[in-house]
C-alpha cells in the first residue's frame, strides 16, 4: 500500500477554504432552522395543543349541558310525579267526600222521611183515638143502654153505670 | 530473492498499530455497553438517565480508539 | 498527481483500492482562493440546498393535519426533542435547546446519508472540518451556558475541582479536567464522527471496486464467485452505513445536550 505518503496527517489539519465553506453552511443552516424551520413547527405543534384542548374542553361542556338538561329533565319528571299523585289524592279525597255527602245526604232524607211518617202515623192515630173516644161513649151507651134495657131504668143505677164506665175509659 | 529478504512483510506497521490500540476500547466499549443493559434490565424506569451516563462514557472509551486511529496517520 | 499516476498502475494490476486519497482532493472551483471548492464541499453545498428546499417547502406548507411526508418530520422532531433534549436536560433547561439540537441532529444526518446517496458517495461530514465547526459550536455553548448559569469562576471551580474528592488528588485531576474540558470534548466529537465516516466510505468503496475488479475487469472469470461474495458484502456494508449514520448523528446530539447540561448546576 503506497497511499497517504505524503498525506497522512493533513487528513486531520483544517484547510482554509474548508472552514470556510464549513461555516457559511452552518450559518446558513443554523439560521434557517431558528428564524424559519423550528418557529413554523412550532406554532403548528401550539396550534394543535391549543385545538386539542379547544376539543376537550367543549366536549366537557357538552357534557355539562347535557348533564344539566338530564337534571333539569329529571326535575321536570319528579315534580310531575309528585303533581299526579297529588291529583289522585285530591281526587280520592274528593270522591269520598262525594260519597260522604252523598251518604249523609240520603241518610237525612230518609230519617226525614221516617220521621214524617212517624208523625203522620201518630197524628192519624190521635185521630183515631179522639173520634174513637167520643164514638165509643155513644155507642157504648147505646149498646148498653140496648143491651140492658130495663135495669137501668132506675136512675141511680144508670148514673152509676155510666161513671164507672167513663171512669175505667178514662184510665185508659 | 535473497536469504535477507525471505520473510519480508510488505504493509504498514500503522495498521497493526491501530489494531492493538483498539483492543482496549473495544473491551471497554464492551463492560460499558454491558453493564448499561444489566442495570437497565434491573431498574427500567433508570433507563434514560443510564444511556446518558453510558453515553458520557463512551466518549471517554471511545477517544482512546481515535486517539490510535490519529497516531497511525501521525507518527509515520 | 503522482498519486494520479500511482492509481492508473494499480488499475493494471488489480483492483483500484479506495485510499485516504479520497478525502484529499483537488480543488474544482476557485482554486487558491479561500472560497475554493473541492468535490466533498460541492457534495456539502449540494445537501444542504436540497435539505433546505424539502424542508423549507414541507416547513411552508405546514398544515394542522400531517400528511404521511410532513408526519415523517415531526416524528424526526419529536424524537429529537423528546428523547434526546427533554431526556437528558429536562423541559424547562431543555427548551432553549432544542433548535439547536435540532439543527445539528438534521444536518449531520444529511450529510452523513451523502455517503451513500448514489452521485454523492461521499458523506459530507468527510473532512475534518464539518464536525470540527458543529464541536466548535457545542463548545461555545457550553461555556455560555456554565458562565451564565454559575458565573465564570464557579464554573470553573467545579469543573476543574470537581466536589468530593481528596485535595492532593487535584494535582493529577485538575490538568486531565483542564484538558476535558478545552480540548478532549471538541477533539472527540469532531473525531468520532469524521474517523466513522471516512472508515464507512472506505469499507463500501473496498466491497465495490473488488466487486468491479472480480466481475468485470478481473483476468480469471472463476474469481467472479468472489466478486458475489463481495457485492452482497458492499450491500451489507452500505446498509450499515445508513445505520452508523443515523447512530452518530444521534450521538453526537446526544453528546452535545449532555456536555451543556454539565454546565449548568447539579440540581435540577
Amino acid at each position: 500500500m503506497t497511499f497517504a505518503a505524503e498525506g497522512g496527517i493533513s487528513l486531520f489539519i483544517p484547510k482554509v477554504y474548508d472552514i470556510v465553506w464549513s461555516l457559511i453552511i452552518l450559518a446558513i443552516v443554523a439560521l434557517f432552522f431558528y428564524k424559519f424551520f423550528m418557529p413554523k413547527f412550532q406554532a403548528v405543534f401550539d396550534e394543535r395543543a391549543a385545538k386539542i384542548e379547544g376539543g376537550i374542553a367543549k366536549a366537557e361542556q357538552a357534557q355539562k349541558d347535557a348533564d344539566a338538561a338530564k337534571a333539569k329533565y329529571e326535575a321536570q319528571l319528579s315534580t310531575a310525579r309528585v303533581e299526579a299523585a297529588k291529583i289522585r289524592d285530591d281526587a280520592r279525597a274528593e270522591a269520598s267526600h262525594i260519597i260522604a255527602d252523598a251518604r249523609s245526604r240520603a241518610e237525612s232524607d230518609a230519617a226525614q222521611i221516617t220521621a214524617n211518617a212517624q208523625r203522620s202515623i201518630e197524628s192519624q192515630q190521635q185521630q183515631a183515638l179522639v173520634s174513637l173516644k167520643g164514638e165509643v161513649g155513644t155507642l157504648a151507651t147505646a149498646l148498653a143502654g140496648k143491651i140492658l134495657g130495663a135495669k137501668l131504668e132506675s136512675k141511680d143505677v144508670q148514673s152509676s153505670m155510666i161513671d164507672s164506665m167513663l171512669d175505667e175509659l178514662d184510665k185508659k | 530473492m535473497d536469504i535477507i529478504t525471505l520473510a519480508e512483510v510488505s504493509g504498514n506497521l500503522n495498521a497493526i498499530g491501530y489494531g492493538l490500540a483498539a483492543i482496549g476500547p473495544g473491551i471497554g466499549l464492551g463492560i460499558l455497553i454491558g453493564k448499561t443493559i444489566e442495570s437497565t434490565a434491573r431498574q427500567p424506569e433508570m433507563g434514560g438517565r443510564l444511556q446518558t451516563l453510558m453515553f458520557l462514557g463512551l466518549a471517554f472509551v471511545e477517544i482512546l480508539a481515535l486517539l490510535g486511529l490519529v497516531a497511525g496517520f501521525l507518527f509515520q | 498527481m503522482n498519486d494520479a499516476l500511482i492509481g492508473l498502475t494499480l488499475a493494471a494490476e488489480g483492483p483500484e483500492l479506495p485510499t485516504i486519497n479520497d478525502f484529499l482532493l483537488p480543488q474544482i472551483i476557485f482554486p487558491g482562493t479561500p472560497f475554493a471548492m473541492d468535490r466533498i464541499i460541492l457534495v456539502r453545498v449540494l445537501a444542504t440546498a436540497i435539505m433546505l428546499i424539502v424542508l423549507g417547502v414541507t416547513a411552508a406548507r405546514v398544515k394542522l393535519i400531517p400528511g404521511r411526508w410532513q408526519a415523517a418530520v415531526e416524528w424526526v422532531l419529536d424524537f429529537v426533542r423528546d428523547q434526546i433534549v427533554y431526556q437528558v436536560m429536562g423541559e424547562n433547561r431543555g427548551k432553549r435547546y432544542v433548535p439547536m439540537i435540532t439543527t445539528m441532529f438534521l444536518t449531520i444526518l444529511v450529510f452523513n446519508l451523502c455517503g451513500i446517496i448514489p452521485g454523492f458517495n461521499i458523506a459530507a461530514t468527510a473532512t475534518i472540518t464539518m464536525p470540527l465547526v458543529f464541536a466548535g459550536w457545542c463548545f461555545v455553548q457550553y461555556w455560555i451556558a456554565g458562565i451564565r448559569e454559575k458565573g465564570l469562576g464557579a464554573f470553573l471551580k467545579d469543573e476543574l475541582f470537581p466536589k468530593g474528592v481528596p485535595a492532593p488528588i487535584y494535582i493529577l485531576l485538575t490538568p486531565i479536567q483542564i484538558l476535558e474540558l478545552m480540548v478532549i470534548r471538541p477533539v472527540s466529537l469532531t473525531l468520532r464522527l469524521f474517523a466513522n465516516m471516512v472508515s464507512g466510505h472506505i469499507t463500501v468503496a473496498l466491497c465495490l471496486a473488488a466487486t468491479q475488479w472480480f466481475l468485470i475487469d478481473g483476468p480469471n472469470k472463476i474469481m467472479a464467485i468472489l466478486g458475489i461474495g463481495t457485492f452482497a458484502a458492499g450491500l451489507f456494508m452500505t446498509l450499515f452505513e445508513m445505520l452508523v449514520a443515523c447512530l452518530q448523528a444521534f450521538i453526537f446530539a446526544m453528546l452535545t445536550t449532555a456536555y451543556i447540561n454539565m454546565s449548568y448546576p447539579e440540581a435540577e
